[in-house]
C-alpha cells in the first residue's frame, strides 16, 4: 500500500499526474472533436455536393483505420511531413508533442464520430420547428443557436456522453509514442516496482472514478437540456 | 455563447502557438519509456536514473552541452531520432551494421555479453541444442531478438516482447522457457526478489560481431557529425578522466567497457 503513497517514492503522485494528462487529452480531444462535429454535421446535411462526398470520405476513413495507426502515422509520419513542409519554405522546424499529438489525433476521430450522432441529433429535430425558425425570418446563424443547437442537443447528449467515456479510455493509446499519461505511468510503475496487480488496480480504480464523476456530471448536462419537455414515463 | 466561443478559438490559438515554439537549443537525450535497470529506469517522481543517466549526464557536462532526458517508446525511437524528436539515443542500442544504414553511432560505451536465463529447477545451457523445443523470449527489435532468430529458429519457439521487463515477466510466470537479453540487464533481474525466486543464469552466448555488434553506443543522425564528435571527445575524457570508471563503480563491479576496440 506505501507504493500508492502520493510522495516518493510511493508512486501516486505519478499515477494522478499521469490522471491528469489523460484527462487533458480527453477533454481538448472531445471539444476539438464536438468542433468538428458539428461543422461536419451541418457539412453532410446543408452543404454542397462536393462538401457532402469529402466529409463522407473523411467519416468512411477515419472510421476504419484504428485509432493506434492514426496515431503513429501522425505522430511520426505527420511530424516528418510538417517538418520539410516548413524546412522547404525556410521556416523554423516544430516538434509536435505528445499531448498536442494526442488532441489531434483522437479530436480528428472524435469528430468523425460525433459528426454521425450530431447528424443524427438534427434529424430527429422536428422538421416544423426548423420551418417555423424560417418563416420568422431568420438568420441561419441564429435560428442554429436559438432552434437546431438546442432542440437536437438531448438526442445528441447520449452519443455525445458516449464518445466522452471513449476517449478518456482511448488516451491510454498514446502510451504508445511514449507520451506519460495514466496507462504508461501503470506499467512503468509496475516495472520498476514489480507490484503490477496493485498498480493495475488503482489505474483500474482511477479510470473507474472518471466515468462515475462523468456519469454524474452528464446525468445533469442532460436533465437541463430536456427540461420543459415530458419525462418519457409519463408519456405512457 | 459569443465569449465561450472567443475563449475557445484563443485556447486553440494558444494550444497551437505553444506547439510551434520550437527549443532548439538542449540537446534531447532519447532513453526507452520503460524500466530497464541498471542503465535506464525512471522513479516516483518521473525522474530517470541509471548507469546510462549518470554516463551520459557526465559526457554532456564534459562537452558543455545542455542535456534534457526524453522519454520514448523503445519501438519508435529510431524514427523518433530521425524525425528530429531526439537528438541522441542513449539507451543500451548496439551498434549494428543494419542499424548504420539509417543512424549513425558513437563510439562504443559499453560492451557486455549476451546471456540467457530460464526457470531454476531445469538444466540446459546456452547453445541452440540445449535450447531445443523450448520458447525463448525476447524484447522485439534488439540484437538478441535478431540473434535468437538466426541461431535459435527450428531448434526453438521466439516469442517477442514490446519490453524486456514483460519478457523477464512472463519467465517469471512460466509463459517462456528462457529470456535472451543483455547480461547486465539480466543480472539485475536475478537480483530481484522475483528473479532470485524463479531463475537462474544458464550461460552466455557463442559471440556473433555480425549481430551483435561491438557494443552499446549512443544513436546519432547521420547529418549530426558535429553532434558525434563531441560525444565522442566526451567519452574519450570520461574514460581518460576516471569519471567513467568513478560511475560504473556505483553500479558494478567489473569495468562494462569490454575490450578496447579501434573506434570504427
Amino acid at each position: 500500500m506505501e507504493l500508492l503513497s502520493p510522495y516518493p517514492p510511493g508512486w501516486g503522485e505519478a499515477l494522478l499526474i499521469g490522471l491528469l494528462h489523460s484527462l487533458e487529452i480527453a477533454l481538448g480531444a472531445t471539444c476539438l472533436g464536438l468542433l468538428i462535429g458539428t461543422a461536419g454535421a451541418f457539412g453532410k446535411l446543408y452543404g454542397g455536393p462536393v462538401v457532402r462526398d469529402l466529409l463522407a470520405v473523411y467519416t468512411t476513413v477515419v472510421r476504419a483505420v484504428p485509432e493506434l495507426v492514426l496515431i503513429l502515422l501522425l505522430y511520426y509520419a505527420g511530424t516528418d511531413l510538417i517538418n520539410q513542409l516548413l524546412a522547404a519554405l525556410g521556416y523554423q522546424l516544430i516538434d509536435i508533442s505528445g499531448l498536442a499529438a494526442g488532441i489531434a489525433v483522437l479530436g480528428f476521430v472524435q469528430g468523425a464520430y460525433s459528426t454521425e450522432v450530431i447528424r443524427g441529433a438534427i434529424l430527429a429535430v422536428p422538421q416544423g420547428q426548423i420551418e417555423a425558425a424560417r418563416a420568422y425570418g431568420m438568420p441561419p446563424g441564429l435560428m442554429l443557436r436559438r432552434i437546431t443547437l438546442p432542440a437536437m442537443l438531448p438526442f445528441a447528449l447520449p452519443g455525445l456522453a458516449n464518445l466522452w467515456l471513449i476517449a478518456t479510455k482511448d488516451t491510454a493509446l498514446l502510451a504508445v509514442v511514449g507520451f506519460k499519461e495514466l496507462a504508461l505511468t501503470t506499467r512503468q510503475a509496475g516495472g520498476v516496482t514489480k507490484a503490477y496487480l496493485t498498480f493495475f488496480l488503482a489505474a483500474g480504480v482511477l479510470y473507474l472514478i472518471v466515468s462515475l464523476v462523468s456519469n454524474f456530471l452528464i446525468g445533469r448536462v442532460e436533465a437541463r437540456a430536456r427540461r420543459g419537455m415530458p419525462s418519457i414515463k409519463d408519456a405512457r | 455563447m459569443k465569449t465561450v466561443l472567443k475563449t475557445l478559438a484563443a485556447a486553440l490559438l494558444l494550444g497551437v502557438a505553444a506547439m510551434g515554439v520550437a527549443k532548439a537549443d538542449p540537446v534531447k537525450i532519447g532513453v526507452a519509456a520503460e524500466p530497464y535497470p541498471p542503465f535506464t529506469s525512471p522513479d516516483a517522481s518521473g525522474k530517470w536514473v541509471g548507469w546510462e543517466i549518470d554516463f551520459i549526464d557526465a559526457v554532456c557536462a564534459e562537452e558543455k552541452l545542455d542535456c534534457v532526458i526524453t522519454p520514448v517508446a523503445w519501438d519508435g525511437i529510431i524514427p523518433a531520432l530521425t524525425t528530429k524528436k531526439i537528438d541522441v539515443i542513449a539507451s543500451s542500442m548496439s551498434i549494428t551494421d543494419e542499424r548504420k544504414k539509417t543512424i549513425d553511432f558513437s563510439d562504443k560505451y559499453y560492451n557486455t555479453p549476451t546471456a540467457i536465463i530460464g526457470p531454476k529447477d531445469q538444466k540446459f545451457g546456452a547453445t541452440p541444442d540445449d535450447l531445443k523445443g523450448k520458447v525463448i523470449g525476447v524484447q522485439v527489435s534488439t540484437v538478441h531478438a535478431v540473434y535468437a532468430k538466426k541461431h535459435f529458429t527450428g531448434a526453438a519457439e521466439i516469442k517477442e516482447y514490446q519490453t524486456q521487463d514483460e519478457a523477464n515477466q512472463d519467465l517469471a510466470a512460466g509463459r517462456v522457457d528462457a529470456v535472451q537479453a543483455d547480461s547486465i540487464a539480466l543480472g539485475e533481474f536475478l537480483k530481484s526478489d522475483q528473479g532470485k525466486g524463479c531463475c537462474d543464469l544458464k550461460g552466455m552466448v557463442a559471440p556473433d560481431v555480425e549481430v551483435l555488434g561491438p557494443g552499446v553506443g549512443a544513436g546519432i543522425r547521420k547529418e549530426d557529425t558535429e553532434l558525434k564528435d563531441k560525444i565522442n571527445a566526451g567519452i574519450k575524457a570520461i574514460r581518460a578522466n576516471g569519471k567513467y570508471e568513478e560511475i560504473s563503480k556505483k553500479y558494478f563491479d567489473f569495468d562494462i567497457y569490454g575490450e578496447d576496440s579501434q573506434s570504427n
